[in-house]
């Protein structure tokens, strides 16, 4: 059983909020300076990236990419003031509306790519899923802090499994397979800092492993597909790159060919041909981290991966200071899908990690990843701070 | 307090080990692997292209262009970014004219990223399909060799096939002509667009060349042999117009001849050895200059001394007799090659200057021996090696030896030249170097030269062997030649070459003109099968060049 700042308290009720200067006082200022170098090295690698992207117009991403990350700012200081405790009392609200707005861009959705994930708004397209990564996590975490005597029962769990499927099915079939796994990887990160036993884990991860094998080589062998063409064959080229097709693998190859020649001290934006030249592609999106290492060097991929250690770090032990299980099992989530994305989204440019349509947190062009992301980190100060606060009053 | 536990250590520990995993990737392929994986990165945008140099023009001494580049284009595919190869290959085929199965074929190669759709297309095609804006289709600038006066010169000058020379001019002065190709190198994005051109180093052109030949003295020489070959059936025939004080070869014709254009059918159907400087003939009685200058030149006889030239005479096995049947009779050295009398210039040779002198006069003289042009393949000419008992009654008068027909016009060239020979050459210099170095050399003193070309002019006399040759208001010297053609077990029957060799005016000669028909039929004598052609081609030259007459005109 693990023990939380604030667990013994833990309770359906309304906590008393600490006031907005002891909030202030409790921030976890490493955490906030880190999430803002870590917003500049992105916005300096976007400046890269999207540099010739616009004829004539080397600024147009990156003024974008300022302008979401401003909004993002601000939603961040909001949900940095704002009691996380609000979020239990309503998850079931929070859980709905997500599930809602996600299944709503089936009706509203805006096609790119053979994937139907984005809402336009006019001025921006916005992609619910990438929302969808915080307030999922928030909904279950809610969801398991009511649980939190039944934790141990297999009824919880299954629950808690069985409810995480919907929105991971609608993200799912849009379809973004990449997305569906972050999720999973969040509530296998929830489950786990909630105190889930080992053998109701070791039981769920036998069960992903027989999925996935099922979904990739057992099915398409018997003549039943899950995935997309091009899916199946990026996943299964991952495991086999010997025997992929030429176009399968060509991602990959420009993709290293950018990180390679980007050696120690990068080769600068106007050298770097591989982005330049569109050999790699998604180079401000999917595969931004190839490009940014093409024009950055080694030092600017170690720079970028150092802060996201930090920030990494930083909420881990977020995690430890957390008031209650809700806040705890929150921070988790957040953390484990931050690292899933880190991982997977660079791992996939260097051929370490299959190739899904991830984009890497605060670096990839893309406003509602951005502003997600801030949004989380707001969450993760907020915890921080009330655990902080609470403890200190005592 | 704070509350640590495992689970949050484990989660930890998988951070660490996920950014250890992800660091190291990354340093491996931006240390380790940085150079393959730049190089791979580089190859695809960056691509070196030859600029072709600019081929020299050769142009005739008075400025003719004989051999000009033209512009042209090749159409190259990157089957990879064909859209449609059926459709593309139908316009592509449909434009340029060419056939349209290969052109399908190759852009439905996919895998490929090069196919050379029509090399060297002519510009106003390639422009043609270039508006088309056929994708994965690329146009290059080249440089096509074409020959504008067709025939004319056509095996002197050669041909360019594709990067190499085929024989001729083309591939003598291939070092001054080609030039040293460019180098470039091409920047390109992922879609095989040309973003950036980076010059190497710039193209330099081949130098021009200007030729001693005269493309009007030229054309004229290959129509009177036309005329020529066709009025006596003969199997082909040459001619070599001189300037005997340079050396300076103003027209070597032959026919049937080609168009330079052409040359591939032409080459298959043998006509681009140039005969008068790659093959050799037995030259019969035009040699006897060289028994008779030779003896001349020793003081062992005058142009009167007097021999006594029997109706046949025996040389060991060989019995030899004179064209025209004759008795007994007294014959002065000059009426034994006003006549071109056999049996004579054999007495003569024996008397004087048997196998040594012999040898030495040829070699003098340059036979066996190539002469140096400027010109691929010249061949030697064939000397006996072996001299039995008979050869002395054979080679005195041109047979059993063979030379090449610039050879002999060489030599009465430094005849016509006071005794001076002079290399003969095609190149009379290339743009902006020195003219070539010329060999000379004094073969006769200009005395006995004056003798030797006395005789020659009784030649071409009432009294002579080419009284065809003659030419209103010149004095013309020369001799005739009439060789049976050796086959394969001695000589053909009903088999002649039928050569002259004359230089106008005698008195100082301006021009050298050779005319050898081989295999004439009706006639087969030199003096009436090669001496009118002679009489045409110098007549037309004396006009062109505006040699005025020496003769006062009866």
């Amino acid at each position: 059983m693990l023990e939380y700042a604030g667990s013994q308290r833990a309770g359906l009720r309304e906590r008393e909020a600490p006031r907005l200067l002891a909030v202030v006082r409790s921030l976890d200022w490493v955490l906030l300076a880190s999430v803002a170098a870590l917003v500049v090295v992105g916005l300096w690698g976007v400046a890269g990236v999207t540099k010739f992207a616009v004829p004539n117009d080397p600024t147009y991403y990156l003024n974008r990419q300022i302008l979401y990350a401003v909004v993002g700012a601000v939603v961040l200081v909001v949900a940095a003031l704002i009691d996380p405790d609000l979020y239990r009392r309503y998850w079931r609200w929070i859980f709905g509306g997500t599930a809602g707005l996600i299944a709503f861009v089936f009706l509203l959705g805006h096609a790119a790519n053979g994937s139907t994930r984005w809402i336009s708004l006019g001025f921006f397209t916005f992609q619910p899923s990438e929302f969808g990564k915080l307030l999922f996590v928030l909904a279950l975490a809610g969801m398991l802090a009511e649980r939190q005597r039944l934790i141990g029962e297999w009824g919880t769990t299954m629950k808690v499994v069985l409810f995480a499927a919907l929105p991971v099915l609608l993200v799912f079939i849009q379809p973004d397979l990449g997305t569906a796994l972050v999720y999973i990887a969040a509530l296998a990160a929830m489950l786990f800092v909630a105190g889930a036993p080992w053998r109701h884990l070791a039981t769920l991860a036998s069960v992903a492993v027989l999925l996935v094998a099922g979904v990739l080589w057992i099915g398409p062998a018997a003549g039943v597909t899950f995935l997309k063409g091009y899916q199946q064959q990026r996943l299964t080229c991952f495991t086999h790159p010997t025997t992929c097709p030429v176009a399968a693998g060509y991602n990959l190859d420009q993709s290293e060919a950018a990180i390679g020649s980007g050696q120690f001290h990068g080769r600068g934006p106007n050298g770097a041909t591989q982005v330049r030249f569109g050999f790699l592609p998604a180079s401000d999106t999917d595969f931004v981290f190839a490009g940014y290492a093409e024009q950055r060097g080694f030092i600017g991929a170690a720079i970028l991966l150092g802060l996201y250690l930090l920030v990494l770090w930083r909420g881990l032990r977020v995690v430890t200071v957390a008031r209650d299980l809700f806040s705890a099992v929150v921070a988790g989530g957040i953390v484990v899908a931050l690292l899933f994305q880190i991982f997977v989204n660079v791992g996939m440019t260097m051929g370490i990690a299959p190739i899904t349509g991830i984009p890497l947190p605060f670096v990839s062009v893309g406003g509602s990843s951005m502003i997600s992301n801030l949004a989380a980190m707001g969450v993760l100060l907020a915890i921080h701070a009330r655990g902080r606060a609470s403890r200190r009053r005592r | 307090m704070r509350i640590v536990n495992s689970r949050l250590r484990l989660l930890l520990l998988v951070i660490f080990v996920t950014f250890g995993a992800l660091l190291a990737r990354s340093a491996y392929l931006q240390t380790v692997r940085a150079a393959s994986l730049g190089a791979a990165g580089q190859s695809q945008t960056k691509g070196a292209i030859t600029l072709p140099a600019g081929r020299g023009t050769i142009f005739d001494r008075v400025g003719t262009p004989l051999a000009i580049g033209e512009q042209a284009t090749d159409v190259v595919a990157d089957p990879m970014q064909i859209t449609d190869p059926h459709r593309e290959a139908k316009v592509a085929a449909k434009v340029l004219g060419i056939p349209f199965r290969p052109v399908v074929l190759a852009l439905s190669q996919r895998k490929s990223q090069y196919f050379l759709v029509e090399r060297q297309a002519p510009p106003a095609k390639a422009t043609a399909l270039q508006k088309r804006n056929l994708p994965g289709f690329t146009f290059r600038a080249d440089e096509r060799r074409t020959y504008p006066q067709g025939t004319v010169a056509a095996p002197l000058l050669g041909y360019v096939g594709v990067d190499r020379t085929l024989g001729g001019l083309e591939t003598e002065l291939n070092a001054v002509l080609e030039g040293k190709p460019g180098k470039e190198i091409v920047v390109s994005d992922a879609l095989g667009q040309v973003v950036d051109t980076q010059q190497e180093r710039p193209a330099r052109d081949g130098r021009d060349v200007f030729l001693t030949l005269d493309s009007q003295i030229q054309a004229n020489a290959e129509q009177v042999l036309q005329a020529t070959v066709r009025q006596w059936h003969a199997k082909d025939a040459t001619a070599i117009v001189m300037d005997p004080r340079t050396g300076a070869i103003l027209a070597m014709a032959q026919e049937p001849g080609y168009n330079a254009n052409n040359f591939p059918q032409a080459y298959g159907h043998g006509l681009t050895v140039d005969h008068a400087i790659n093959d050799v003939f037995e030259p019969g009685s035009v040699f006897k200059v060289v028994t008779i200058g030779g003896a001349l030149a020793q003081h062992d006889v005058t142009p009167n001394t007097e021999f006594t030239v029997p109706g046949s005479l025996k040389v060991a096995d060989r019995v030899i007799h004179d064209a025209e049947r004759h008795g007994t009779e007294r014959l002065k050295v000059s009426q034994i090659l006003q006549r071109s009398s056999n049996i004579g210039t054999v007495e003569i040779a024996e008397k004087y200057l048997g196998e040594a002198g012999l040898k030495k006069w040829m070699a003098r003289f340059g036979f066996g021996q190539q002469t140096g042009i400027d010109f691929p393949g010249e061949s030697p000419g064939i000397l006996p090696s072996y001299w039995s008992g008979s050869t002395i009654g054979n080679v005195p008068i041109g047979q059993g030896v063979s030379v090449t027909a610039l050879q002999l016009a060489s030599t009465y060239a430094a005849i016509a030249n006071g005794g001076v020979w002079v290399q003969p050459h095609l190149v009379d210099h290339v743009l902006g170097q020195e003219p070539p170095k010329l060999h000379k050399r004094r073969i006769l003193s200009p005395a006995v030269d004056d003798e030797l070309r006395n005789m020659l002019r009784g030649v071409v006399s009432d009294q002579g062997t080419a009284f065809l040759a003659k030419i209103p208001g010149y004095s013309v010297a020369g001799k005739t030649g009439t060789a049976q053609k050796p086959g394969g077990h001695g000589y053909l029957p009903g088999e002649y070459v039928a050569t002259f060799v004359g230089m106008v005016p005698a008195s100082n000669p301006r021009l050298l003109v050779l005319v050898s028909v081989d295999e004439p039929h009706g006639q087969i004598y030199g003096g009436l099968v090669a001496a009118p052609a002679f009489e045409q081609i110098a007549s037309f030259d004396l006009q062109y060049l505006e040699v005025p007459p020496d003769l006062r005109i009866k």
